[in-house]
This record gives C-alpha cells, sequence and structure tokens, in this order.
C-alpha cells in the first residue's frame, strides 16, 4: 500500500521510526513532514496527509503529533477523510472496520514505540465490514461538513495565519 | 462551571454517571441527551450545537469508542472534540488544543478513568500564546 504520513515537530523521531517500520512491511511511504524538529504547526502537515488520502495519493493515512488530538482534528476536517484519533488495538480495529476510517492518529507522546507499531500494524490489516448500520452512519458522518473549495488542496491556505506567526502576533 | 453532556445508546450508562458526579462536585450540567439520540453522529452534533451557539467552554461526549463523536463533531467548522482515554491527554488537549469538548469511550474507559479524565480536563484552561495560531489554522477548515 501507499501510506502519507506527518507530524509535527514534537514527534519527528517516533515518525522516522514508524516511516521505517512501514517501508520494512513493504509499503510506499509518502513523507509529508515535518521534517526536523523546528517548531511548527501541525494542520499543515494534517491537511497534506488528509488530501494524499482524499485525492487517491495515498492508500491510507497515518498522522501523529505529541497526543495526536491536533492533528487528527485537522486530517479529519478535510472532504473525503474520516480520521481516528486511537491510543489502543480494539479501537484502531473498529475505526477500520466499523467507520471505514482512512486516517489513523495517535499520540507521538503519548502512546509508547511498541504500541504506535501495533496500532498501524491493526489499522492496515483490518478490513471495513460493510452493514446497513454503519453504511448509514458513515453515509451521516460524510455529510456534516459543507466542502470548503478554498480549503481543498490549495497550497496557500495557511498563508496569513503563517505569516503572523512570522511577525511574531502569536506568543507565550 | 457549566458542562455539556451527550450520548448515544451505547455512552447513556457511563454519561448517567458521570452527569452524577460532575452534579455531587457542584457542576452545573446540561444534559442534551436525557434519553440517548439513536447514534454518536446525532449525540455529538447535538452537544456541538451548544458549546458553538452558546460559548460553552467544556463539554463530554460519550459513545462505544470515543472515536465516533470526535469524527462526527470535527466535522463542523469550529470545532475542536479530543477523543480521550488517559489524564495526561486529557490536560494536554484542554491548554494546547482548547479542545472544546472530549469524547469518551464507554467501551474502552471504566468508571474511576472516566471521572478522573473528566476532572483533568475540567481543571486545565486552554494556554492561549503559540498555540492559538494552531487554532485559527484548524477553525478556518472545515
Amino acid at each position: 500500500m501507499i501510506i502519507s504520513i506527518g507530524n509535527d515537530h514534537i514527534v519527528t523521531e517516533t515518525k522516522i521510526q514508524l516511516s521505517n517500520f512501514l517501508k520494512s512491511l513493504g509499503h510506499t511511504v509518502i513523507d509529508e513532514g515535518t521534517y526536523d524538529t523546528s517548531r511548527t504547526h501541525y494542520p499543515i502537515y494534517g491537511k497534506r496527509v488528509a488530501e494524499d488520502v482524499a485525492d487517491g495519493r495515498a492508500d491510507l493515512g497515518v498522522v501523529l503529533c505529541g497526543t495526536g488530538i491536533g492533528i487528527s482534528t485537522a486530517a479529519d476536517k478535510n472532504e473525503g477523510v474520516r480520521a481516528a484519533l486511537v491510543s489502543n488495538l480494539v479501537a484502531a480495529r473498529y475505526a477500520k472496520e466499523e467507520l471505514n476510517a482512512n486516517i489513523i492518529g495517535f499520540g507521538g507522546a503519548t502512546v509508547g514505540e511498541h504500541l504506535c507499531e501495533d496500532i498501524i500494524s491493526v489499522f492496515l490489516n483490518s478490513e471495513y465490514k460493510e452493514t446497513p448500520e454503519n453504511k448509514k452512519i458513515i453515509e451521516k458522518i460524510n455529510n456534516i461538513a459543507t466542502p470548503n473549495p478554498e480549503q481543498k488542496d490549495n497550497p496557500h491556505f495557511f498563508d496569513a495565519e503563517n505569516e503572523k506567526w512570522a511577525k511574531g502576533v502569536y506568543h507565550d | 462551571m457549566k458542562v455539556v453532556l451527550g450520548s448515544d445508546k451505547n455512552g447513556f450508562e457511563l454519561k448517567e454517571k458521570v452527569k452524577k458526579y460532575l452534579k455531587t462536585n457542584g457542576y452545573e450540567v446540561e444534559d442534551v441527551s436525557e434519553t440517548p439520540q439513536e447514534d454518536f453522529v446525532d449525540s455529538s452534533l447535538a452537544v456541538t450545537d451548544k458549546v458553538l451557539k452558546e460559548g460553552v467552554k467544556k463539554a463530554v461526549m460519550f459513545d462505544e469508542y470515543g472515536v465516533g463523536s470526535a469524527m462526527a463533531s470535527n466535522k463542523v467548522k469550529g470545532m475542536v472534540t479530543a477523543n480521550v482515554i488517559e489524564e495526561n491527554t486529557a490536560h494536554m488537549t484542554a491548554m494546547h488544543n482548547g479542545a472544546k469538548a472530549i469524547s469518551i469511550g464507554s467501551g474502552v474507559v471504566a468508571e474511576k478513568l472516566a471521572y478522573n479524565i473528566v476532572q483533568y480536563y475540567l481543571d486545565t484552561e486552554y494556554a492561549g500564546g503559540r498555540h492559538q495560531v494552531r487554532l485559527d489554522m484548524l477553525e478556518k477548515m472545515i
């Protein structure tokens, strides 16, 4: 399979471990960054992975940040994506079998290195089991968001925020 | 502090227990699921509506895994829901993501852990600062 993977600067080393793990299983990896540990913003990478999956460049996506919450929420906020934040195998299996999730997210800082690999394995190896009930609920999820043409496949979507950041508007 | 609660059928029993816990500890509770909604899409969207339209800062959604409520409600522009399984994430997501709701799966989180997750979430305020650029990005997405 082709797997797109994305992360923020907190968990880059874990991302590299997981990228190597995926390659060792014979998968092709699209690494959407971030690539180092310089401070950056998780929505950028969640959006890139989501678009890889939604546009068919990747079969599935994997996203991680410290807790996984920020980047999985960002990934979920894209057309054609159902992103699941999990921290155990039973939820990873549920997300795929029942909700046909196409992106899995977890906390690179909260979930340990062994469990991360198992979560990915279970997610990749589980198959969607269509029933009238889960088909209906997936359709309901897919119909919640109003498509945003400004956002979709627009690499400049976050330019205004990045510019404000560069000017030092956001500070602790 | 006001806390909004909502649940589908699977999360209903745990929601009732957390509701009692919150009331015992002096919180004001608004329950949008006095009777459970048909599924987690309906219950999580009912909570989301309260949060976004009335500006409630803390809410908890219940279903079987927590996964579905977060997946569905995060499809609403402006919403940030965190599926939480332990206390550290409950604290971190309140502080860094300003999570407007957390979701808890009744099938994966037991009663005592659920109380503590909710307590850590409620006891933590959003930090703002550098985290706000990420929230501004999230909030302009779908």
